[in-house]
């Protein structure tokens, strides 16, 4: 069968993942896509959410913090904000930045105090921890 | 006779400066080696974002070009003889000195760049990976605008050059000093105190300068760079907006580069012989683009922060370990002449004093 390239970078760890595979889902501002070998050409904005990557029978999960994704129909580029195996997620790290996150929306919510861009950061950084989680196997709500 | 206690005297000056380029040798070398891995972690980044931009220009049917930031040279032409565009510049130098030609180097070439008025042959020759679309942009106008209306950045070269011309000074000296009419079509970005005071000097322009973040860039400040270039580009006032830094070769050789970062033109990256398969934007290709392109140039900025931190650390380490040794050396010359002044003060002596036992007899 044929596979299809996958190729992971983010600004600050390079080449996080290239290899060949069969099928890989992702979620975007449009909406989950699934990409099999010989996908027409896309572009399209990533959400922070885990990437799923199926080679035959198994499936890997990335952890990704949103980006943007080019298709072509031998390759995949996924050019991550941030991007994690599950091995380099640091679990007390991300449930740490979760409840920060969460601490300071729940605070918007009730008193309305800090600022629009704060509380935009702040989901940013929420969905970013979750998308971690995912990765790791632990259930986030 | 020189005098033994001013040769001591310098030995020892020679000595604790010797020890200051090494300490900053060394200082050096630490900091190169952590801007270097920054720099190799963000490389596979930088160079998948080219390749994506450059598949989807050589894909982008130009009529479909609706955002802001891509267009053809016609267009852009067009554009322009209804306004009066300007050129934006963006020169990433150091702050510090001692690192060094690094950044006289970049200076040079953004002189070259920004002077750069159609009839000196083209300093970088065109090799196929060349970024730098500033020349042909600049000959494209220039062509274009025989007849028509000229752009000031236009007028003020052709006055440059006349008045170059009459009073037969050299052309390059007249417009490099505080010549106004050429400097109005001209704005600057500059990154280091060394790029913002050389340029301030000449009576650039200067819209925004940064010190203090050349040796470790954050990709915070590239996003604001960005965010204005992007801002002043879609004022429309300008034609286009070029990068000057440094990039980094290997530890012993860096080299000015220049990447013009907006606008897009298409002719510049359509490849006769590719195959055209348009692509599918997520959810519609105004969006994806005006997300990316700006995106696409914070990280070409970020990159360029980064070649330039590790480029000027390599520099300065250079420079300062061929310090060290040249100082080496003179410390080991003084030495010997020292020795000698010793040894002929210590001959005179016993002559002077076999010369009176002599003349005692």
């Amino acid at each position: 069968m044929a596979t299809i390239r996958l190729e992971v970078v983010s600004p600050d760890r390079g080449s996080v993942l290239s290899k060949d595979i069969d099928m890989l889902i992702v979620r975007s501002t449009a909406g989950e896509l699934g990409i099999l070998p010989r996908h027409a050409r896309l572009l399209t904005e990533l959400l922070p959410y885990p990437i799923r990557i199926k080679e035959g029978a198994s499936e890997s999960l990335v952890a990704v913090g949103g980006g943007f994704m080019e298709v072509t129909p031998e390759q995949i580029t996924i050019l991550a904000d941030s991007a994690e195996l599950p091995e380099m997620i640091d679990v007390d790290r991300a449930q740490a930045a979760r409840k920060r996150a969460e601490d300071r929306i729940n605070a918007h919510k009730s008193s309305g105090k800090e600022s629009l861009i704060d509380i935009h950061r702040a989901e940013a950084a929420l969905a970013r921890a979750k998308a971690r989680l995912l990765v790791k196997n632990i259930p986030v709500n | 006779m020189a005098n033994l206690q001013n040769i001591r005297r310098r030995i020892r000056s020679v000595k604790s400066i010797q020890k200051i380029t090494n300490a900053m040798d060394m200082i050096a070398r630490s900091r190169f080696n952590a801007a270097r891995d920054t720099l190799l972690s963000n490389i596979p980044y930088v160079s998948k974002t080219r390749e994506i931009i450059k598949r989807i220009m050589s894909q982008m049917n130009a009529s479909e070009a609706s955002s802001p930031f891509v267009m053809t040279r016609q267009e852009l032409i067009d554009a322009q003889s209804r306004t009066d565009g300007k050129f934006l510049f963006l020169v990433i130098a150091a702050d510090k000195g001692l690192a060094g030609a690094y950044s006289s180097n970049v200076i040079k070439e953004a002189h070259e760049t920004i002077e750069y008025d159609g009839t000196s042959p083209s300093v970088s020759a065109a090799d196929e990976d060349s970024e730098n679309f500033h020349q042909k942009i600049f000959d494209a106008l220039k062509n274009a605008g025989v007849d028509g209306e000229q752009l000031s950045a236009q007028k003020g070269f052709a006055k440059a050059g006349r008045r170059g011309s009459k009073t037969t000074a050299n052309l390059s000296v007249a417009k490099e000093y505080n010549d106004a009419d050429y400097i109005e079509g001209i704005e600057l970005i500059t990154v280091g105190r060394k790029a913002t005071s050389h340029f301030k000097q000449r009576g650039y322009n200067i819209i925004k300068s940064y010190s203090g973040i050349s040796e470790r860039p954050s990709y915070h400040y590239a996003k604001e760079i960005a965010d204005l270039i992007v801002e002043r580009f879609l004022s429309g006032e300008i034609i286009d907006v070029t990068m000057i830094y440094t990039r980094f070769n290997s530890a012993i050789s860096c080299t000015p580069d220049d990447v013009t970062l907006l606008p897009l033109i298409t002719d510049d990256y359509a490849a006769s012989d590719a195959v055209k398969e348009e692509y599918i934007y997520e959810p519609d290709v105004v969006s994806v683009l005006n997300d990316f392109l700006p995106r696409r140039i914070a990280t070409r900025i970020y990159g360029a922060m980064l070649h330039g931190a590790a480029s000027e650390l390599s520099s300065r380490m250079n420079a300062m370990s061929n310090a060290t040794d040249n100082a080496q050396e003179l410390v080991g010359k003084l030495n010997l002449y020292y020795n000698k002044v010793r040894q002929a003060g210590i001959t005179n002596e016993i002559n002077e004093i076999v010369g009176g036992a002599n003349a005692l007899e």
